[in-house]
């Protein structure tokens, strides 16, 4: 076995870098040459002299943090070479634009997961099984009392959860960008059709969705003067942080919820506050990511963000496999 | 009716923090359903059926049995979870799709009066076949329910309070007397329920009703400028505050909580009923050290609360007194608007006539409370000061002139308790909490210096803010020394401030002294570890105190 320097992706400073190519993967502070896997903002820091991307999270990046940033962009299954190596992007079915990595060199093939998943989502490309020999996969859900819902079960719960108090207004909270628009797409198949209301910083992300083609229900900007008589039995979404603090004195009567897949474990639900919780999530569930591990045909398997641990001691008893976790 | 419309239930009130929709789910539920299963309903919901058939630790190897799981791999789950029904449930999601759903019609009835009772009929094997078998026939939506009721940890929240107060709007009748009618032995069924629900109200429960109670506020700074002679002062026990009423020759004992607690305390009922007059009484209930005629500690008096028709053995082993301060109501006449003073003449002259009269002796079970008279408020000082030596916390302070209306009214009762004790200890060890602390560490162990060295000398859970809690347990995570099971041993970083009631020399602990009622107060994060307290600090404190 080779020692964790000769590795073609290591762990370096708490990320993700391939030093035969001076390249980082979603790296949390700035550096010359990055590697963006999606455009959420713990995989993004400003002040990278370049960052590559697809073409869709360049297009929802520079949508959240302006111009000014130089980012070069690649179709999903397109190589491009650095330092003789092979590397192509890959869909995840995270959100939109959200992708695996391919690494190929010297016929050794290297994958970074990227936040993914396997559930179905209209709002992005579905997760494509891609063939490798060393795995670096996430496992933010990696113990088995995750198993997520059909996400058109849960959309009918939330569905019935507006409709049975129609005095109310139901505020959902998730995150603006991947989750809101899954959302939207999946109520707009339920039996609730009032009105929706949604933040700016998630109806700025509809707009993009919807540059990007994809079908995104129409919302409307909630604005802080809104009558009460207006939003009662409607549904607004808004981000998690607004969820603390005074935000929510602009409203009435209201109830409210959290969509994440930590809902899915009561005593979280109870300590979050919220009233009701909604266990879907944008992240492999243990047997989504087993059998991404099954699939991918990995010998060798590298854990992070997550229950590394448990999920890591599971297939070294169960599969022949190799797996280490990453810190 | 069936266990789907109690499920749906439980989500419903899991799923509220407001209690007027708690109140108003359970209303619509007993509305809607029939008797048998609004009996067990309620059974379930006060928590009186807290038998535990099987173990969560039986549950978990049973599971790891049937679907080949790793135990140690359940354990890890139990950890993010902190229930093993829950966990089961978790781990069952998706595990029997294959087999009809035939049980997806039973009622709460049957689940509870046969299916799971039917159990403890079987041998070990049978019974783990049949709950396999209950496992796939059974609704994924119900598995929680199950899971609990047959671990025994069947909780939600919904006090018996919340029960009382949607039964009382659903059939418009008050709060007292439907408490009075849930309680003791609510054994479930159709009767049962009927009695609960029914509109006439007879006398008895007319005569059992409590007077909203009087309480004390925290003492004012403005109270020391009157005159000393204005004020009755008592004692300030840490009890169960409790109106002891008999009317019509039936006795009642309420508590602040609307509780009627006749069955935890048969003796006192028994007695007080030798006494020919009516009453209302206002006192405190304690468990009484007759030798020296001073309280018990509150937790000898813990072990009597909860119990429902307590042994003979336990009757003697925690022997009770009610000490009565205030007579409010004497052979019906309401006698709560005559002041103070005239209400003490009153209380001492009928305590002194049943006393005399009563052929049985009261006086082991029942006394009025002691007046203490200070010369001036620096000797109510020295008063309040020596309260621990008598096992109270304080003082009582009451206007003499009051009338007893009812609530937290100001300018009439005051409080003047006696200061915590307090060291400053360092955080040494974490270990993780359960149920709804479950996945942070919450339980916490406290040191102080011994010349160079820290030794632990309290564990305490209470005191921090969830805000707190969270930031608390990123801290832990980050600085843990070692792991041993589910115990961090950590840098010694953290001084926080600790209150407790009482310390005392204890051969037990490797400080050498037990506190009681530790609890957080303070985190001192102004504090350097170098800052904390020595255990030589705490054996003066235990000086000062004796």
């Amino acid at each position: 076995m080779r020692t964790k320097q000769e590795y073609l992706i290591r762990y370096k400073d708490g990320n993700l870098y391939c030093e035969l190519a001076d390249i980082w993967i979603d790296p949390s502070k700035p550096v010359k040459k990055a590697l963006i896997t999606h455009a959420h903002f713990d995989h993004f820091t400003f002040g990278c002299e370049e960052y590559i991307s697809t073409k869709e999270t360049a297009i929802l990046l520079k949508e959240r943090v302006g111009d000014n940033i130089k980012i070069k962009t690649f179709e999903y299954g397109e190589e491009f070479k650095i330092n003789g190596i092979n590397i192509s992007f890959h869909p995840s079915g995270h959100i939109l634009g959200s992708s695996q990595i391919r690494f190929i060199f010297a016929e050794e093939k290297w994958l970074i997961s990227g936040d993914f998943k396997l559930q179905k989502d209209e709002t992005c490309k579905q997760y494509e099984i891609v063939k490798t020999d060393y795995l670096i996969s996430e496992c933010t859900f990696g113990l088995p009392i995750f198993k997520w819902d059909e996400s058109n079960k849960i959309a009918n719960d939330i569905s019935k959860w507006i409709t049975n108090s129609p005095e109310k207004t139901s505020l959902l909270f998730c995150y603006s960008l991947g989750k809101a628009q899954r959302l939207l797409n999946e109520i707009n198949n339920t039996n609730f059709k009032g009105k929706i209301y949604s933040h700016g910083s998630i109806h700025k992300m509809n707009n993009s969705y919807r540059e990007l083609g994809i079908d995104i229900k129409d919302t409307i900007k909630i604005e802080n003067k809104k009558k009460i008589d207006e939003l009662k039995g409607s549904l607004i979404l808004l981000p998690p942080s607004l969820s603390k603090g005074t935000y929510l004195k602009n409203f009435k009567n209201i109830q409210t919820a959290f969509a994440s897949g930590w809902m899915s474990i009561r005593a979280l639900r109870k300590r979050s506050g919220y009233d009701k919780g909604f266990a879907i999530s944008d992240h492999a569930d243990w047997d989504g990511i087993l059998e991404v591990v099954k699939k991918s045909g990995a010998k060798n398997v590298f854990f992070h963000h997550g229950d590394s641990e448990a999920i890591s001691k599971y297939l070294v008893e169960k599969e022949s496999i190799n797996v280490f976790f990453l810190r | 009716m069936s266990l789907k419309k109690f499920s749906e239930l439980f989500v419903d009130l899991d799923s509220s923090n407001s209690t007027n929709n708690k109140i108003e789910v359970l209303k619509n539920y007993f509305f809607s359903n029939d008797p048998i299963d609004n009996s067990w309903a309620i059974y379930l919901l006060t928590g009186k059926s807290n038998k535990r058939f099987i173990s969560g630790r039986y549950l978990k190897n049973l599971f790891s049995q049937i679907y080949e799981y790793p135990v140690w791999l359940i354990d890890t789950c139990y950890l993010k979870v902190g229930d093993s029904a829950e966990v089961i449930t978790l781990l069952l999601k998706n595990k029997s799709t294959s087999r009809k759903k035939e049980l997806s019609n039973i009622s709460l009835n049957e689940l509870l009066s046969k299916t799971i009772p039917d159990l403890s009929k079987l041998n070990e094997d049978e019974k783990n076949l049949q709950i396999k078998n209950i496992w796939e026939r059974l609704p994924e939506d119900y598995h929680l329910i199950f899971n609990k009721i047959l671990t025994g940890t069947f909780r939600v929240g919904v006090s018996i309070g919340l029960i009382t107060k949607s039964i009382s709007k659903l059939i418009n009748i008050d709060e007292e007397i439907i408490s009075h009618r849930l309680m003791g032995n609510f054994k479930p069924s159709i009767d049962s329920y009927e009695f609960l629900i029914n509109k006439n109200i007879n006398l008895e429960e007319l005569n059992s009703k409590p007077f909203p109670f009087l309480l004390a506020n925290t003492i004012e700074d403005k109270i020391f400028k009157n005159s000393i002679n204005d004020f009755q002062f008592e004692w300030k026990y840490d009890g169960i505050r409790l109106q002891l009423i008999k009317r019509s020759g039936n006795i009642s004992l309420w508590t602040r909580g609307q509780e009627l607690v006749n069955e935890s305390f048969p003796e006192l009922v028994e007695k007080m009923s030798h006494i020919k007059d009516d009453f209302v009484l206002d006192g405190e209930l304690l468990v009484w050290n007759f030798k020296e005629q001073i309280a018990f500690d509150f937790s000898l008096l813990q072990k009597r609360i909860n119990r429902k028709s307590p042994t003979r053995s336990i009757q003697i082993k925690y022997p009770i007194i009610f000490i009565a301060y205030d007579l409010l109501e004497i052979n019906g006449r309401d006698i709560r608007e005559i002041k103070l003073e005239n209400r003490r003449i009153e209380l001492e002259k009928y305590f002194s006539k049943w006393q005399n009269k009563t052929e049985n002796n009261i006086s082991d079970i029942f006394k009025i409370c002691d007046l203490i008279f200070p010369n001036d408020w620096p000797d109510a000082l020295t008063y309040k000061e020596k309260s621990r030596e008598n096992n109270t916390e304080g003082l009582i302070i009451k206007k003499k002139t009051s009338i007893y209306s009812s609530g937290r009214k100001k300018g009439i009762w005051w409080k003047y308790k006696v200061d915590p004790m307090q060291l400053d200890a360092v955080l040494i060890y974490a270990k993780g909490g359960s149920g709804r602390r479950a996945g942070l560490y919450t339980d916490y162990s406290f040191a102080l210096w011994k010349d160079e060295e820290l030794i632990k000398f309290a564990s305490a859970y209470s005191g921090l803010t969830n805000i707190e809690i969270k930031e608390l347990d990123k801290w832990i995570r980050k600085n843990t020394i070692e792991k041993f099971g589910p115990v961090r041993s950590l840098k010694p970083e953290m001084v926080f401030e600790i209150s407790f009631e009482k310390i005392q020399i204890s051969k037990r602990h490797k400080s050498g002294i037990a506190v009681r009622f530790p609890r957080i107060t303070k985190w001192r994060k102004d504090k350097k570890i170098n800052d904390a307290d020595s255990l030589e600090n705490a054996y003066e404190l235990m000086k000062k105190i004796s």
